[in-house]
């Protein structure tokens, strides 16, 4: 008889435990839309690596702890195409018909811009990543929040106090026609204004440019101390042929996206010593201790280094994404609510939220030097100080 | 005003004639033999430019010799894009009378499959390697020798296509069957083997300028279109099918382009450019060294 009560109890007991079980076993669907063709396909992907790698190394340690819960993760990739017009039915299709838990945010501005509407009528919380616009800000806070610190009403301060501190008084302009080099450039000369700094040259081009020799010589003839090529990677390469072929020996140039990236410093590789450019993370910054094992664990996975930006950006809203969910599990209210009050520790330090913005990483600059990306300004975040950018080479 | 007098800028704008020329050169051998809408020109670019990309980094061979291999494999792309789809085509009386779109909506596939097979090879990353890129003093200027072995190569591969078509029997062929295409035929002109060898050349021409322009510039599987683009103005500016034209519209945009540019603002670059092309197609709807058609 007794032996009948336990066996009795044991098949109560597993009956009762085996959803739980089965539960505990179940993965957490994430959500993706991202550009893995078309034109914005080359930097988007690695955004997307970055995502991949998270999701590696979270299941390989167990999986997602959700609210104390370690779930695995299934991670559901669509390629937009590079189409912003589909943002909102892709993201609509995951949350709706895929039935996604949680979302990661897609490449780029407009693609963020575009789901805004969508998580707010879902009330769907996603922590963006490579977002910058200071249009941003005119975003309804919600169910949206945007990691980056490079954005342009705060690069243009950054940078006049920058050159004061460093006393250059001159300062051309090489600027892409495209919404966020236009924004910086407005910023940078709204900056400005009331300081002893000139512009002696602004010159705007634009996509699909094909030399950028007759820019750089009027800029060359301005004979500033600071040259700003607000460029992307094509335009950005067009950029350091022409400086180089002409000898440009402005002690600052900064070049806006390109020398963080591998490809341009193979490119260009010790011509790029004293180039710089836009970001906030560097893996060189001992005060993030995640930093460089982040980029390390990028390495080895993808055989190539991440660029400064956007790769960490989008492994950093991984990182908030998980450290809410193991505080507030899947629950829309209780995720957004945590998302936009906690302080998150990321490869990238402490990120905090008010409305939208990230408020505690300060915008930052970096410049290469020895192939090396460090952080420059300001110098309280400084891994390096600024060094003048020295002659090109032949 | 003085610095139009710059030999920087002089050396520049040749430079950029012999991009634009060379980009031009194997859209130009298609769509002017066989008004075939090759949109997937800058994709068979790129590929060559990953061949190149390639050799240099895995066998340390430089894009001057791998540019042959590349030029060989976009033309036997070229010889199965003609022997399995377009042969078939111009075989059917009703496709073939809608040759034209029928090669725009058929070259857009191959795009895109290049695309993602470049894509899945090679990851979206953009790929750059740096080979002969000394500075050097050239007439006064300063130039990167990379963009003048562009110039040099590009400028004696038109001169080739140019000097094959005017005194090559193929060549001539070629030019008949651009001309009069039926009347071609009745002369004897095989214009299916014609057709293949347009195919071929047209395709190793763009293999050609991807191989090379991979050597100043960054390759990526999506970077391609931009350069279709180009070489379409090149081509309608100087005359379908007219390789001399292909030149001159080349040397046209490219001095716009430069010149243009110093004299007015970088902004303007685009509305000159384009206005240039608009302009000289009023003046001159056949290209500027086209043929009036009768």
């Amino acid at each position: 008889m007794r032996r009948t009560t336990t066996a009795l109890i044991l098949a109560i007991g597993a009956a009762l435990l085996a959803p739980l079980a089965a539960r505990a076993a179940e993965p957490v669907k994430i959500g993706v839309a991202i550009a893995q063709t078309g034109p914005f396909a080359p930097a988007a992907i690695p955004t997307l690596k970055a995502y991949q790698l998270w999701v590696e190394q979270t299941n390989a340690a167990g999986g997602l702890d959700v609210a104390g819960t370690k779930r695995p993760i299934d991670l559901i990739v669509y390629d937009d195409q590079s189409d912003f017009t589909k943002e909102a039915t892709i993201y609509e299709k995951l949350i709706t018909d895929d039935k996604v838990d949680l979302l990661l945010s897609p490449y780029a501005t407009p693609a963020h811009f575009a789901l805004v509407g969508l998580l707010e009528r879902y009330k769907f919380p996603m922590v963006g990543s490579t977002a910058a616009s200071s249009q941003l800000k005119k975003v309804k806070p919600g169910y949206i929040w945007f990691p980056t610190s490079a954005m342009p009403d705060q690069m243009g301060p950054e940078l006049v106090k920058m050159w004061q501190s460093l006393g250059y008084k001159t300062v051309a302009f090489a600027t892409l026609q495209s919404p966020f080099p236009q924004e910086i450039e407005s910023y940078v000369k709204a900056s400005l204004k009331g300081t002893d700094i000139k512009v002696v040259a602004s010159e705007q081009f634009a996509p699909d440019v094909r030399d950028l020799t007759s820019v750089v010589t009027t800029i060359k003839q301005a004979k500033p101390d600071v040259v700003l090529s607000l460029s992307f990677p094509a335009q950005s390469i067009l950029y350091m042929k022409a400086a180089r072929e002409q000898n440009l020996d402005a002690p600052f140039q900064l070049v806006l996206i390109g020398p963080t990236h591998e490809f341009f410093a193979k490119m260009f590789s010790t011509n790029l010593n004293g180039v710089v450019t836009i970001g906030h993370w560097s893996p060189l910054q001992v005060k993030w201790p995640k930093a460089k094992p982040f980029f390390d664990a990028y390495i080895q996975k993808f055989n190539e280094s991440p660029d400064y930006l956007d790769v960490p950006l989008a492994y950093m809203s991984c990182e908030i994404l998980a450290q809410a969910v193991a505080k507030a599990g899947l629950d829309k209210a209780k995720l957004r609510n945590e998302i936009a009050t906690a302080t998150f520790d990321t490869i990238d330090g402490p990120v905090k939220f008010d409305g939208v913005q990230n408020v505690s990483t300060p915008t930052m600059f970096l410049q290469i030097q020895d192939g090396k990306a460090q952080i420059v300004w300001p110098k309280a975040e400084a891994t390096a100080p600024f060094e003048k950018k020295g002659p090109w080479a032949n | 005003m003085d610095i139009l007098l710059s030999p920087q800028f002089l050396v520049a704008a040749l430079v950029l004639s012999a991009i634009y020329a060379l980009i031009a050169l194997g859209l130009n051998l298609i769509y002017g033999t066989m008004r075939l809408l090759n949109v997937a020109h800058g994709e068979i670019m790129m590929l060559a430019g990953y061949v190149s990309y390639w050799a240099f980094v895995r066998l340390g061979i430089g894009p001057l010799i791998s540019m042959i291999a590349a030029m060989a494999i976009t033309a036997v792309l070229g010889a199965l894009c003609y022997l399995t789809i377009f042969k078939a085509i111009l075989r059917n009386r009703q496709l073939a009378a809608r040759l034209e779109s029928n090669s725009l909506l058929i070259f857009f596939g191959i795009s895109i499959i290049v695309q993602n097979v470049l894509s899945l090879a090679f990851s979206a990353d953009p790929r750059s390697y740096p080979y002969l890129d000394t500075v050097v003093p050239v007439l006064g200027a300063r130039v990167e020798l990379n963009r003048l072995v562009v110039l040099a190569v590009g400028a004696g591969a038109t001169v080739l296509c140019i000097l094959f078509f005017r005194y090559h029997r193929l060549g001539l062929a070629i030019r008949a069957l651009i001309q009069q295409r039926d009347a071609a035929s009745l002369v004897g002109i095989d214009a299916d083997k014609i057709n293949l060898l347009v195919f071929c050349l047209g395709f190793a021409m763009a293999g050609l300028a991807g191989s090379l322009i991979g050597m100043t510039s960054a390759i990526s599987p999506f970077g391609g279109f931009p350069y279709t683009i180009s070489a379409f103005i090149v081509i309608i500016l100087g005359g379908l099918g007219n390789l001399l034209g292909g030149l001159f519209g080349a040397a046209l945009l490219a001095f716009v382009e430069i010149y243009g540019v110093a004299v007015t603002s970088s902004a303007y670059r685009s509305v000159l450019l384009y206005g240039v092309f608009i302009f000289v197609l009023l003046i001159r709807p056949q290209g500027l060294v086209g043929r009036r058609a009768v």
